[in-house]
This record gives C-alpha cells, sequence and structure tokens, in this order.
C-alpha cells in the first residue's frame, strides 16, 4: 500500500509528461482521418475521410518509392554508421592518448558549423565525382559523425579495460577484441545509437532536397514538402502523408527500445 | 568489480609484452605494443577520413570564403579582410538572432536535460509498470517530421486554437493570446517545442547510459541506508557524467545551431524576433540576395561560439579517472 | 564467431555494397536526371505544385504531341522553397550540367537570379516568343537589362473577392465595392463589420502582401529604376501602411500568424472576404458549402497617390529555358503552348483554375464562362482583362530584403511605433544588406 502511494507521484508526473508528448501527435493522427476543412478549423475528432485521404495521397505522390528511398537511406546509413563510430569511438577510449584527445577535439569542432555554410562546398565535391543524385550522396556525408563517435567512446569509459587485457594475452586480436569481446557488451548503447541515427537519417530534408535533383529519388520529407508547397493544400492528405512518415523510425523504436532500455547488465560480469 | 579506464599509451609501451603475444610475424621494431598502437589509430581511420572529407574541407573553403565578398559567383578577397566580421557587430538582424539563440540556450537546454535525466531514472526502476508504453510516448515525437509538428503546433497556439479554447473555457484568461503574434509568447512556443521534441532524444541515451552503470555500487549504496534521492544524486549522476556531458555539448550545439523550428514553427517572426542565427545564416545565403561570404563569416561566428562553450563542458565535465 | 559478432559483420557487409550500388545505379540515371533530357525529344522541367503547374505541363506535353508525337515531358515536383536553394547551390558551385531544360521561377526573383546568376539561363528567342502578347508589366518580372528569361505563366493579378451573402445582409452589392477608393472600402467594410460582425479581409501577421497590392496598385516600388531602396521617402507606401493600420485597428482587416490560419478565416467562414492574387480561388472554393456566394471585382485604389488604379499583382511565376537546355527544343515547346495555344489554356482553366497571362488566351469563350461559385460571374475573363492593366513595379535583386523589412516595420507600426522611424529603419537594414 505504501509502496503504491510513494510510487505515485512517478506516474503523475509521467502521464503528464506522456500526455505532454502525446496530444499533438493524436491531433495528427485524427487530423489525418478529417477532410482539410476540417483540419483547418481544429477538429479534434477522427472523421471517415481516411480512405478518402489516402487515395488522394497516392494520386498525386508516388508513395511507395519515397518510402523505400527513405528506407534505404536510413537503414544504410544506420548500418554503416554503427560500425563506423563504434569502432572508432572504441580507439579513442581503449586506445587512449593525449593525441587522440586532441583529434577528438578537432573531429568534434567539425561538427559545430551550421551545415548550409559547408552545403556549397560538399555539392560541388559530389557533382565532381559524379555523384549528384544518387542515394550514396545521401548516406556517405551521413555515416561519420563526431557525436556517434562521441557517444562510443563516453559508453566505454564503463568498460573493464581488465577483460581486454586478458583477451590480448589469450592471443586475441585487436579486431577480435572489438567484434567478439566489446560490441556484445555494448547492445544497449548500439540499440541507441542505432535508433537515432535512424530516425535523424529518415528525417534529414536539407541535404537530400539539395543533391537529388530527380524523381527517382525522392524521400518522403521531399514529398511531405511537395505537398506542403502548392498554391493549395489538402490538409487531411498532408497529415496523413506525415503520420505515414512517422512510423517506420516508431517501428524500428520499439523494436529496439527493450535493448537499450532494459540492456543486458550483466554482461560485463 | 571497479571498472578502470585504459591506461594511455605511454605506460603501456613501457609496459613488455607478454611472451604469449609474440607471433611468428613479430619484427623487433613492430612490438605488440607500437602495432596495438598503429591498430588503434587505424580503428579510427575510417571515421576519421570520412569528417575531414565531408567537413573539414568544405569548412576551410568557407573560411576563405568568409574573407571574401561580392555577390553571385564573384568573389574578391574582401579589404580589409576582417569586413565580413566586423560587419556583422553592425548588423541589427544578427544581433537579434545572436540573442534569441543565447535564449533558447540559456532556458530550453538545462530544463530539457534534467527533465531527460528524471524520465530516464524513473523509467528504470525495476517495479514501474507499462515501462514500454512510457517510453514510447516519450520518445513519439522525436519520429515526427518537422513540417507535421510545426503545421500541429502552429495550429494548436493559433488565436482560435485549442490552447486558447482550453484557457478561456478553464477561465485562466480574459481573452485569446496571441501566441504566434507577440515575441515573448512565439518564444515560449519555440521553447516549448524544442522541449516536446528532444526531451525524449536525450532521454534514449541517458537510458541507455544507465544499462551500463554497475548495479552494485547502487546496492552498496542502500546498503549504507541511503534513500532514492540521495542514490540518485551521489551514485548513479557520477556515473552518469560521461553521458551528460554528451548531450551537454549535443544540446548546446543543436540549439545554437537551431534552425528547424525557428523556420517552420513561426518563420523567425514576428519581425525576426523568433529567429535563430541559423536560420539568419540560411536566409542570407539561400532567400535574400545570396552574400556567401558575409554567410560563411556569420557561420564561423556560431562555429566559435559552440566551440567555447564545448570546451567548457569538456574541460568541467570530462575528467578520468 | 559470436552470433551478434556474425550480424554485424552480415549487416555490414550488406550495407556497404548496397551503397556502392546506389552510387552506382545513380550514376548511370544522374545523367538522364540531373542533367537536361537524355535523347532529342524529351524535356526536363522541375516545376511545383501537382494541380496548378504540373497539370498544365502535362496538358501542354498532349498539346505539343499533336504536333510532335514522339516527344516527351519528364516533370520533376520541386517546391519553390527548395528549388530557390537548388538553384544556387548548383550556380555558386558552377555545376550548370545538373540543370534541367526548363524551370519555373517565381516572378518576384527573376532580378536577383538574373543580376547574380546570369548563367543560369538563356536567352528567350523573340522570333519564336511574341512578347507582346502579354502583358507588360508580367514581362517586366523576367526582363534584365532588356534581355528577355521568362515565358510567363501563371497569373498572379490581384482580385478582390467578397461573400455575396454577407454584403446583402448588410444592404451592399458587389457593385458597391467596385472602382471606389480605400477610404470608400473602410466606411462600407466597417458598416458591414457593424451590421453583420464580419470582416471583410484577413492576412498574415507580419506579411507585407496587402501593402505591396496597394503599393503597387499605385504604380509604386520599393527600389527605383537604379535600384536603390526607397522605402522612407515614398508616400506611395506611407499611404499603402497608412491604409492597413486602418484597415487593422478598425478591425476589418483580421491579422492571423500562419498561412493555414488565414485560409481558415474564409474557408471556415470567419471572414466575408479577401484580396489577393487571382490564384487564391483555389482554397476560395475549400467549403462547397459557401458556392454561389462570392463575387469578384477590382481593388480599391489609393485616392491621393498620383498613378492610383485599382489593378494590382502578387505572385505568378514565369518558365525558364536553362543554360543547360536543349534550347531549340525547349524555346519551341514553350512557344507553342504557353506562349500560343489557346487549346492549352482551354484546358487547363476548368481543371485547376490557372489563369493565363498569354492575352488571347482571354478572349476564348472558356474563359467566359460563367463560374457557379462566383455566383455565375464570368471571373477568369474579368481577371484577364484587369490583368492587362496591372502597373508595373521594380523589383529589383534586393526585393526580398526590402520586402522583409517593410513587414517588420509593419509589425513594429501596427504595434504602436512611428511610422517614419519605423521606415527609417527598414531604409536602413535594407541599405545594410545591400553592401
Amino acid at each position: 500500500m505504501i509502496s503504491t502511494l510513494r510510487a505515485a507521484p512517478r506516474y503523475v508526473f509521467l502521464t503528464v509528461f506522456a500526455i505532454f508528448s502525446i496530444f499533438p501527435l493524436y491531433f495528427m493522427a485524427v487530423s489525418a482521418t478529417n477532410s482539410s476543412r476540417d483540419v483547418l478549423d481544429s477538429r479534434m475528432i477522427p472523421g471517415d475521410q481516411l480512405f478518402e485521404n489516402f487515395a488522394k495521397l497516392v494520386g498525386v505522390q508516388d508513395l511507395g518509392s519515397a518510402m523505400w528511398n527513405s528506407f534505404s537511406v536510413a537503414a544504410g546509413t544506420t548500418l554503416l554508421a554503427l560500425f563506423v563510430c563504434s569502432i572508432a569511438g572504441y580507439a579513442f577510449e581503449i586506445f587512449h592518448s593525449k593525441g587522440k584527445d586532441f583529434v577528438m577535439a578537432v573531429l568534434l569542432l567539425a561538427i559545430m558549423i551550421p551545415f548550409a555554410a559547408t552545403m556549397v562546398p560538399l555539392f560541388r565535391l559530389f557533382a565532381e565525382v559524379g555523384l549528384v543524385n544518387s542515394l550514396a550522396a545521401v548516406i556517405i556525408p551521413a555515416i561519420s559523425t563526431p557525436f556517434l563517435i562521441l557517444l562510443f567512446r563516453q559508453a566505454s569509459r564503463s568498460f573493464p579495460y581488465e577483460i581486454i587485457e586478458a583477451a590480448r594475452i589469450d592471443g586475441v586480436s585487436e579486431f577480435g577484441i572489438f567484434a567478439k569481446i566489446y560490441l556484445p557488451s555494448m547492445r544497449s548503447t548500439m540499440a541507441a545509437a542505432a535508433v537515432i541515427t535512424f530516425m535523424t537519417a529518415w528525417n534529414n530534408f536539407l541535404w537530400p532536397k539539395v543533391i537529388l535533383v530527380n524523381n527517382d529519388f525522392q524521400t518522403m520529407p521531399m514529398l511531405i514538402s511537395n505537398l506542403a508547397a502548392g498554391y493549395v493544400t489538402d490538409y487531411g492528405v498532408l497529415m496523413l502523408a506525415v503520420l505515414l512518415a512517422s512510423l517506420p523510425t516508431m517501428v524500428v523504436f520499439l523494436i529496439l527500445q527493450r535493448t537499450f532500455a532494459e540492456g543486458i547488465t550483466g554482461a560485463i560480469k | 568489480m571497479t571498472t578502470t579506464a585504459p591506461p594511455s599509451e605511454r605506460t603501456s609501451r613501457r609496459a613488455a609484452p607478454p611472451r604469449g603475444n609474440r607471433t611468428p610475424s613479430d619484427r623487433p621494431w613492430l612490438s605488440g605494443a607500437r602495432r596495438r598502437s598503429l591498430t588503434g589509430w587505424g580503428f579510427l581511420l575510417p571515421a576519421a577520413l570520412l569528417i575531414m572529407v565531408m567537413s573539414f574541407i568544405p569548412m576551410i573553403q568557407a573560411f576563405v570564403l568568409s574573407l571574401q565578398t561580392g555577390r553571385g559567383a564573384n568573389f574578391n578577397f574582401a579589404d580589409p579582410l576582417w569586413s565580413n566580421y566586423t560587419r556583422l557587430l553592425d548588423d541589427e538582424i544578427f544581433k537579434l538572432t545572436l540573442q534569441n539563440t543565447f535564449i533558447y540556450l540559456l532556458i530550453q537546454v538545462p530544463i530539457m536535460l534534467i527533465v531527460a535525466l528524471v524520465l530516464a531514472s524513473v523509467l528504470n526502476s525495476k517495479n514501474l509498470k507499462f515501462k514500454s508504453f512510457w517510453r514510447t510516448a516519450i520518445f513519439l515525437p522525436c519520429a515526427v517530421s518537422l513540417v507535421a509538428y510545426s503545421l500541429v503546433f502552429r495550429t494548436i497556439f493559433a488565436n482560435d486554437g485549442f490552447v486558447n479554447d482550453l484557457l478561456l473555457g478553464l477561465s485562466l484568461i480574459d481573452a485569446p493570446i496571441n501566441w504566434l503574434g507577440s515575441p515573448e509568447t512565439a518564444r515560449f512556443v519555440i521553447i516549448l517545442g524544442l522541449l516536446w521534441r528532444w526531451t525524449g532524444y536525450n532521454m534514449v541515451f541517458y537510458l541507455a547510459a544507465l544499462q551500463n552503470i554497475d548495479h552494485s555500487t547502487i546496492e552498496a549504496a542502500k546498503v549504507d541506508g541511503a534513500n532514492a534521492l540521495k542514490t540518485f544524486w551521489y551514485v548513479t549522476v557520477p556515473q552518469l557524467k560521461p553521458m551528460i556531458l554528451l548531450t551537454a555539448i549535443m544540446s548546446t550545439n543543436g540549439t545554437l545551431q537551431l534552425f528547424d523550428e525557428s523556420w517552420a514553427l513561426t518563420r523567425g517572426g514576428p519581425a525576426y524576433q523568433t529567429m535563430s542565427m541559423s536560420h539568419y545564416l540560411f536566409e542570407v545565403s539561400f532567400l535574400k540576395n545570396p552574400n556567401f561570404g558575409y554567410a560563411s563569416a556569420l557561420s564561423y561566428v556560431i562555429l566559435i561560439l559552440v566551440a567555447i562553450l564545448a570546451f567548457i563542458q569538456l574541460k568541467v565535465g570530462d575528467k578520468r579517472d | 564467431m559470436h552470433a551478434f559478432t556474425k550480424k554485424v559483420t552480415m549487416a555490414v557487409a550488406v550495407a556497404l555494397p548496397l551503397t556502392l550500388a546506389l552510387g552506382a545505379c545513380s550514376a548511370g540515371g544522374g545523367g538522364g536526371g540531373g542533367g537536361a533530357g537524355g535523347d532529342e525529344n524529351t524535356l526536363t522541367v522541375w516545376a511545383w505544385d501537382p494541380t496548378f503547374n504540373i497539370n498544365a505541363l502535362e496538358e501542354a506535353e498532349k498539346v505539343y504531341q499533336e504536333e510532335n508525337p514522339d516527344f516527351t515531358l519528364d516533370i520533376v515536383e520541386t517546391p519553390w522553397e527548395d528549388l530557390e536553394p537548388k538553384l544556387t547551390t548548383l550556380a555558386q558551385s558552377s555545376q550548370y550540367g545538373e540543370l534541367p531544360d526548363i524551370f519555373l521561377m517565381q516572378n518576384n526573383a527573376f532580378q536577383k537570379n538574373g543580376i547574380n546568376y546570369p548563367d543560369l539561363f538563356t536567352e528567350i528567342d523573340t522570333d519564336a516568343v511574341d512578347f507582346s502578347q502579354f502583358p507588360e508589366a508580367v514581362t517586366a518580372y523576367s526582363t534584365v537589362d532588356g534581355v528577355n528569361y521568362g515565358v510567363p505563366f501563371d497569373n498572379g493579378t490581384a482580385i478582390q473577392a467578397l461573400r455575396t451573402d454577407v454584403l446583402e445582409e448588410a444592404g451592399y452589392t458587389i457593385d458597391d465595392f467596385t472602382d471606389i477608393t480605400w477610404d470608400e472600402f473602410i466606411t462600407k467594410a466597417e458598416d458591414v463589420l457593424a451590421k453583420t460582425g464580419m470582416p471583410l479581409l484577413s492576412g498574415q501577421a507580419g506579411s507585407a502582401d496587402t501593402i505591396m497590392m496597394i503599393l503597387q496598385s499605385a504604380g509604386a516600388s520599393l527600389f527605383d529604376e537604379d535600384g536603390n531602396p526607397t522605402i522612407d521617402d515614398n508616400p506611395a507606401l506611407d499611404e499603402a501602411i497608412d491604409i492597413y493600420t486602418r484597415l487593422v485597428d478598425s478591425g476589418v482587416f483580421v491579422e492571423v500568424n500562419s498561412w493555414d490560419e488565414y485560409l481558415g478565416t474564409f474557408v471556415n467562414g470567419s471572414v466575408a472576404g479577401t484580396i489577393n492574387g487571382i490564384w487564391i480561388v483555389g482554397s476560395i472554393q475549400g467549403d462547397e458549402d459557401q458556392a454561389g456566394n462570392w463575387a469578384v471585382t477590382n481593388l480599391p485604389r489609393a485616392e491621393g497617390i498620383d498613378g492610383a488604379t485599382q489593378f494590382s499583382a502578387n505572385g505568378g511565376s514565369s518558365w525558364v529555358v536553362s543554360s543547360n537546355a536543349n534550347v531549340d527544343l525547349a524555346t519551341d515547346f514553350l512557344a507553342k503552348t504557353f506562349a500560343g495555344s489557346n487549346e492549352l489554356y482551354d484546358t487547363i482553366l476548368p481543371t485547376s483554375g490557372a489563369v493565363a497571362n498569354w492575352i488571347p488566351a482571354g478572349e476564348s469563350t472558356v474563359y467566359a464562362e460563367p463560374n457557379e461559385f462566383f455566383g455565375g460571374q464570368p471571373i477568369f475573363a474579368d481577371v484577364v482583362a484587369f490583368g492587362a492593366e496591372v502597373p508595373s513595379n521594380n523589383t529589383g535583386a534586393y526585393y526580398y530584403e526590402g520586402r522583409d523589412a517593410v513587414s517588420a516595420a509593419v509589425t513594429q507600426i501596427i504595434g504602436g511605433a512611428d511610422l517614419k522611424t519605423a521606415l527609417g529603419e527598414a531604409q536602413a537594414n535594407v541599405e545594410f544588406a545591400m553592401e
């Protein structure tokens, strides 16, 4: 009984914050089932326009292609980023040296410049290698992020060094240590990194819209931007598109959340 | 079992590699430790190389550009060289955006990080029910695209929108508040939007970090008689320091470079009162008559500000044992 | 090998070649997509809005195919908001090879882009396209240093659209609002407000659109012919702002905070009219229940200003033949469709409400057809007639700086600031931006 009372404030706090988080999404979902006029009227209850909106959406935009492109980009970026950044973060911490600290600081500097400023030189770079209008051009700049590297470095702080030493004595190669011992114990961090990277890559808008010039490579954010850009916007259709665009990230989160939130705590032992 | 930090390379170089490590391919000058060192550098090579090419080279080009003036594609070196930077000091709009961005930074970031931390720790407790639900609910805002959430927020905070209806209905206000029309409330809406969108994001990091905390330290504290609050503050938080530092740097960087919300929620209005520095940068580059030299100078100012703050945070928070 | 590691390695093994493959398969397609149409009979176009511009393009394609059956048009939907940064990025990095054959451009952006990045454009052959068939005011936008760079398309002629049922309730008809001055408008609108509780106009706070329309109706601009800002010493602008302030203060003009809200005001019937480019008609028709209760007329004029007229414009765009184009094909296509085909304009008018700038189009019967939503009024024929009377204005390369500075000044003035001071500040800001 007492424990329930003590737990009550927690639940209240969580409820409040959950409502705060969900409410705008509720409005979004409801709007997807309403006509454009009702959306503009801030109608809060679901309507019956869901199928109509969907029909209009696929009639006007190539939904399947955009979903597939977005998915390829997000999945590709996530997989590559996880690998490249985890091994780098690992190296920064396990092979620590002053030199590495310096390199880390320098790399961090790279992320501190607003993207709008580096967009033009980057574009020229890709144009000169002939990669304009390719999904690879969208993926490559996003693979290596100082923050992701930093994440892995910080997470590696709690990794016990003795295990590595023991493995070295056992004759395991450095890469083997990384792959067989370190990675499995870093599951929660990997899961968190995967969710974050997927989400960022999926919602990425500024760079793809500049580097992708062709219908073939349209991503979901671009599709949504198209919908919002007309002289006459159908807000119900727009909200539906947004809802659909948000689903994959939610799915990824749902799959991975157990891992990063209830991860394998005993692995280290 | 305590965790220890890896020795820095200088000490490991002094220790001779144990015999078992010597393989036939070892040559005297490529000792185990030296090879390890090279491997270490090799591991971070792909990541570092990508960043150098994707970010650094453009960054240097941007710096050179910041020393030039001209419209369109005709550039000449400025005379004096720093004129773009000094021009910033005279730019009223820039100063306004600087002020706006700092307001966002100083108010939103601390609140967000603290709330995220508390949420993560609450969600990490053993006896909590419906954990998946809470986690998902709080993370969902991150999954939503920018266009959507700005449209939804604009609608909710419209003069005849939901929030005003609610407040009027509860008799908390007499007349509808012009949320997006006056500077202070418009900034409030942006801060609210930022909190809404990014708290879940940071919560994810803290949740992951909490998994890596050695549970025996918590047990030890309990045995010593510490209550939940004390345990949290004296045992959990210090072990979360690396992650707190990471999120602090990321949030600072993200807020100082804020673009999306300023663009989508308020278009920088009313009259530039909510515009962030990055938004202004984008305007000068792409929406107005392009002045890329000036825009590059502006981007470097942003960079310097972020770097200074990040450096301070690293110095303060990044202590190795 | 540890199962988890196996998964990771496999994942990477899949991701890497996938990325490379994506890169490769694009390099093949990139040439066709990014650059101008690959084969002899295809043109690539960048434009926005499926119901409007893109629909028009598709119809134009059909028209052109009557004479050239092998012709195809590759349309890439690109919102203007994204198109402009793209053009700027391309031009700034000198990658003109990525341009399509044709792209659409907002009229207000021509001067800026024409002056800064002339290499984006190809001069339009005046032998192929007869520019005398377009209103001078409109071609003036896309003319830089006497050279034509755009074929005008969508009409931005301004209209005053009002709810006739609301007017009737207050004892007025649409004729009472035709050919009047702004003073008369304010008086009558206040009366309507008092009798019916409905304001007649709305708009986004902090947007200078209405003021710019009033300004242009008097033949005035924010810049003089040499491109110098004329913000603080501009009687027409002072008058326009004064009119706007009186409209807002009297409650006749409702300021809202976003575009969607603005549309909501007349779609949801809280406001009984609007003044904007003819393209707003599509949004006005957002509520079918209001059909038959609307009418269109010309704008009030700003009495007391030299050159005041009842006509103005807001927006509108033109087709550009890019520097990377198959020039002959592109020019011929535009000449035979947007600058020469009644059939085209007749088709797109009913389906999308796309009103032509091309003067001969207005002479067709389709344009003269009564429009049910607007009480049987042949609004499109009326609009094309209006279009011929619109005074031209100077946009200059710094148009957006000027407009935004004025917007900011107006926000301050509505908030109580002194007009002279606010405009002085706006002038200073624009001069600063022009350094």
